[in-house]
Order: structure tokens, then C-alpha cells, then sequence
């Protein structure tokens, strides 16, 4: 049986004591991230063509998107940030970037009814050579 | 003697899982444990109907947060058994060590919420200081703390290169310093052996009755552990699984503290042995859509764990199954609190570390 008098563990508790502490004074002082490190999702709405696949292929069906109405949505708090959607894009707007968005409140649920977590964009109509491409 | 029913969970202090045990009482003595399970259920069978089989991958890492790479490895290593892909020799390769890394991590959670049990507050600190480490590893290699995302049918999506496997080596080296002298207090602090000494004991022949897995096995004495079939290039390693005889919660703690060294030095052998060189394919490109079954296994921290596939030619899947390590361990838990005192079930409980996310997927 082991000697109830030994204090294995005091040796660390005071260093412990000297040392300068393991923790941040969060959010005043904050992690740097590593690069590729994944956590929010950017979307360029300039370059996007409204194809769909973003949101046909998202495993957590967080992203909404419609072609006619030229309409691309995404709900932060559902997406589990796994990459898909910017891997499958193929005009490149979406991004993955490294900072983390600050929590959500029930705070941020505007007038409308928003969600916390949710974005959306509207993208201008489309242009005459579109309009005629389709038209032809 | 008139008995009482104690119910344990699904809020318990030393468990952040949901579970219910009904503990039927006579006294202080534990007679009789009735679980009940399902209080996260999320699912996953059905959600396999409506997400492609490319994407699932993503899903099931969700399982638990705590092996959350091994769940994504084993789908993809079904996956790629009924498509027949031939994955990259630098892939499976980064698959053992990210692997092996995340046995060293789930350990450590483990061993600091043991000590948070039986109430050392101060060790679970300088346990969980270790595995913050451990997940800036993972997230300088794979771009996630928890959840990877970094598997994908046929490969990985992300390479290591070689100076950075030279650097995660060292840190490892250093972090396995800072762990033999944690080791240490767990392994001579008489308050621990007080606490744990003689409590939950499983024999050797009761562990293979129940069919337990894992390190609650091996603490039992029983050698078993799916890296000893040599899959997934662990044949090409220097293995013998870590075996204690006493079957006791001691004993289990042990056996998980001589495990984390143990992986440290599977990742040195891994890093000598794998193919180096810059732009080693790590992918191979998956055409087609699977069609048959299968079913593959592997060795998760808390033990083996069963994956089944059936893919009938469609890109979605007919049914996916996993069966993990708490699951198979439920019985021994059972069987191990029945007859002991009532101030022991919580340590008993979390010795067999239970992972209720994963069972109830």
C-alpha cells in the first residue's frame, strides 16, 4: 500500500504557484489560429452563379440557395464546417476562413425574425448576355 | 430488507453523458442496475437515406466527439472495401498516426475525468493541459480541434510533411515527459489507491463471458484488440497490447496510462517506417457508386468498434450500422455494479468510460 504521507503531487502544485498561468484572458487576449484551421464559411456574392451544388451536397443542409430568385443563404450555427461546399464550388466563391465567428445571442433575432446564425445575400439581377443566353 | 430505488442520471456530476441507471438498494449495497438509454439518439441510420454516401463521411465523424477521426476512418475503410479503392500508401499511413494521436487525446480526457471523479480536481487540470496539446496538433495538421473532417473515400485530404511529422514527434516526446510524471501521481498517490484499489472488480473469465472490450478487457487480463489482426498496417509494427491482471479500477486507470505511452511510441515507429518524400499521392479519386456489404473493424480508444455497410448501387446508402465499444461494455458495467457500495458507482461507471453519444448514435 502506498505511503499516505507522500504528496506525489506537491512538487507541481508548487511550481504551479510560480509559474506563469496556462490560461488567456479570453476575449481580451486571444488564440492565434493556424493556418488552414476551418471555421467560418465566406461567400463571394460577385462570383457566385447560383448553380446549386453547395447546397444540393451539404451534408448538415445548412445552406439554402435558389436560382431564380438569385438568393444564397447559410445558417452558421448549423453548418458543421466540414469543407464540402468549398471544395465543390467551381466559380470559387466560397471560402473557408480561419476566424471564428463570436458566439450567437438571442440578442442578434432581429424584428423579422431571424435567426441567430443566419446570412443571407441577394445578388444583383441577371445581366442582358445572361438573359439572352437563356433566352436562346 | 426493504429496497430503494436510487435512479443515477441522466444529469450525474461526475458524467456529462446522458444515461440512466435505476439502482435498486438494499442498504448501501447496489443489488440490481437497470439502464436506460436513448436520450441522444440522433438518428443516424435513417439520415443515411437522404445524405450522399461522398458526404456521410462527415456525418458519422459526429458520432462522439472524443474518437470522432476513428468513426470517419471506418466508414471510409468500408466504403473503400465494397468500392475496392486502393488507397495511397502515405494515406493509410497518416491515417494510423492522426489515429494513434486521437488515442492519446481520448486517454488523456479520460484520465482527467477519472481524477474529476474521485474528486482531483487538480490533477484533471494537468491532465486536460496535456491534451490541449494534443489538439493543437490536429489542428495545425487537419484544420479542426475536435472534429477532423479530414477523411474522405479513397485518402486524406490533407499531407503532413515530413518536417512537420519530425516536429509533431518531438512534441509528443515532450508531452510524454509531462505525462510519466502525472503517471506517477495516479500511480502513488495513496488517496487514488484508496479510492480505486479492489473497487470493480472483473475476472478474467467474467470479462469474456460479458464480452467486454478494450482496456476494460485487457485490465481483466484478456488479450484482445483488433491491432493485433494486422489490418490497416499494424502488422508492419512492433504491437502487443497492454495487459493487466487485476480487473480492477486501478487497473483500468493503468492500463489506459501505459497506453498512452504505448501510442506515443507506435507514432515514433509509424513516422520511421512510412514512405517520405513531397508530393506523395494521398488520394485516389472514387468513381461509381458502392454496391454490395461489408463490415469492418477497429480499435477505438474504449475498444473495438463494428462497422456495417450496405450500399445497393445508389448514391445513397441502404443501411449503416456501428456498433461501438460502450455498447459491447454496457453488460459489464451492469454485471460490476451489481454488489458494490453505493459511493463506488460513479467511479466504477466512469472507469469503463463511457461514451453514451456513440452508443446511441
Amino acid at each position: 500500500m502506498a505511503n499516505p504521507f507522500r504528496l506525489p503531487m506537491a512538487p507541481r502544485t508548487i511550481r504551479n504557484l510560480f509559474s506563469r498561468p496556462a490560461t488567456r484572458r479570453y476575449p481580451t487576449e486571444t488564440r492565434q489560429r493556424f493556418d488552414g484551421a476551418r471555421a467560418t464559411i465566406k461567400f463571394d456574392v460577385e462570383t457566385c452563379v447560383y448553380c446549386m451544388i453547395c447546397a444540393r451536397r451539404c451534408p448538415a443542409a445548412a445552406i439554402t440557395c435558389s436560382r431564380d430568385e438569385r438568393y444564397w443563404a447559410i445558417e452558421h450555427l448549423t453548418c458543421i464546417g466540414c469543407n464540402v461546399c468549398v471544395e465543390v464550388c467551381n466559380k470559387n466563391s466560397l471560402s473557408m476562413s480561419t476566424d471564428s465567428k463570436s458566439v450567437h445571442t438571442r440578442a442578434e433575432v432581429g424584428p423579422e425574425g431571424q435567426r441567430p446564425g443566419h446570412e443571407e445575400w441577394h445578388g444583383a439581377a441577371p445581366g442582358p448576355a445572361v438573359a439572352k443566353a437563356s433566352a436562346g | 430488507m426493504k429496497r430503494t430505488v436510487i435512479p443515477f442520471g441522466p444529469q450525474h456530476p461526475v458524467l456529462p453523458e446522458p444515461i440512466v441507471l435505476d439502482l435498486i438498494l438494499e442498504d448501501e449495497k447496489v443489488v440490481e442496475a437497470i439502464p436506460t438509454i436513448g436520450y441522444i439518439h440522433r438518428g443516424l441510420e435513417a439520415m443515411v437515406e437522404r445524405v450522399e454516401y461522398t458526404e456521410m463521411g462527415f456525418v458519422v465523424e459526429r458520432i462522439c466527439g472524443i474518437c470522432s477521426f476513428m468513426h470517419g476512418m471506418g466508414y471510409c475503410l468500408a466504403l473503400e472495401s465494397i468500392m475496392n479503392v486502393e488507397v495511397p500508401d502515405r494515406a493509410r499511413w497518416l491515417r494510423i498516426i492522426w489515429a494513434e494521436i486521437s488515442r492519446i487525446q481520448s486517454h488523456l480526457l479520460w484520465l482527467g475525468l477519472g481524477a474529476d471523479a474521485f474528486g482531483f480536481e487538480n490533477l484533471f487540470m494537468h491532465c486536460w493541459r496535456m491534451r490541449e496539446e494534443i489538439l493543437d496538433i490536429f489542428e495545425k495538421t487537419t484544420g479542426g480541434r475536435i472534429i477532423h473532417s479530414v477523411n474522405r473515400i479513397g485518402g486524406v485530404k490533407r499531407d503532413i510533411s515530413d518536417s512537420e511529422l519530425v516536429a509533431i514527434v518531438a512534441k509528443l516526446d515532450e508531452l510524454g515527459k509531462a505525462f510519466d510524471k502525472t503517471a506517477k501521481v495516479f500511480a502513488s498517490d495513496a488517496s487514488i489507491r484508496h479510492r480505486l484499489s479492489g473497487v470493480g472488480v472483473l475476472p478474467m473469465e467474467d470479462a469474456r463471458a460479458v464480452d467486454a472490450v478494450g482496456p476494460m478487457a485487457r485490465a481483466s487480463g484478456v488479450r484482445i484488440d483488433t491491432r493485433l489482426t494486422g489490418q490497416n498496417l499494424y502488422d508492419q509494427l512492433e504491437f502487443e497490447p497492454v495487459l493487466e491482471t487485476a480487473g480492477d479500477c486501478l487497473a483500468r486507470v493503468v492500463v489506459r496510462m501505459r497506453e498512452v505511452r504505448q501510442s506515443i511510441d507506435l507514432v515514433h515507429q509509424m513516422v520511421e517506417k512510412m514512405p517520405k518524400g513531397e508530393g506523395l499521392p494521398i488520394e485516389t479519386k472514387v468513381r461509381g457508386m458502392p454496391s454490395g456489404e461489408t463490415f469492418t473493424r477497429l480499435e477505438q480508444p474504449r475498444g473495438e468498434v463494428v462497422y456495417y455497410v450496405k450500399a445497393n448501387g445508389t448514391k445513397y446508402l441502404e443501411r449503416f450500422r456501428a456498433r461501438t465499444p460502450t455498447f459491447a461494455n454496457v453488460p459489464a458495467m451492469i454485471k460490476l455494479v451489481k454488489g458494490c457500495d453505493l459511493a463506488d458507482v460513479p467511479n466504477i461507471i466512469l472507469t469503463i468510460d463511457p461514451c453514451i453519444s456513440c452508443t446511441e448514435r
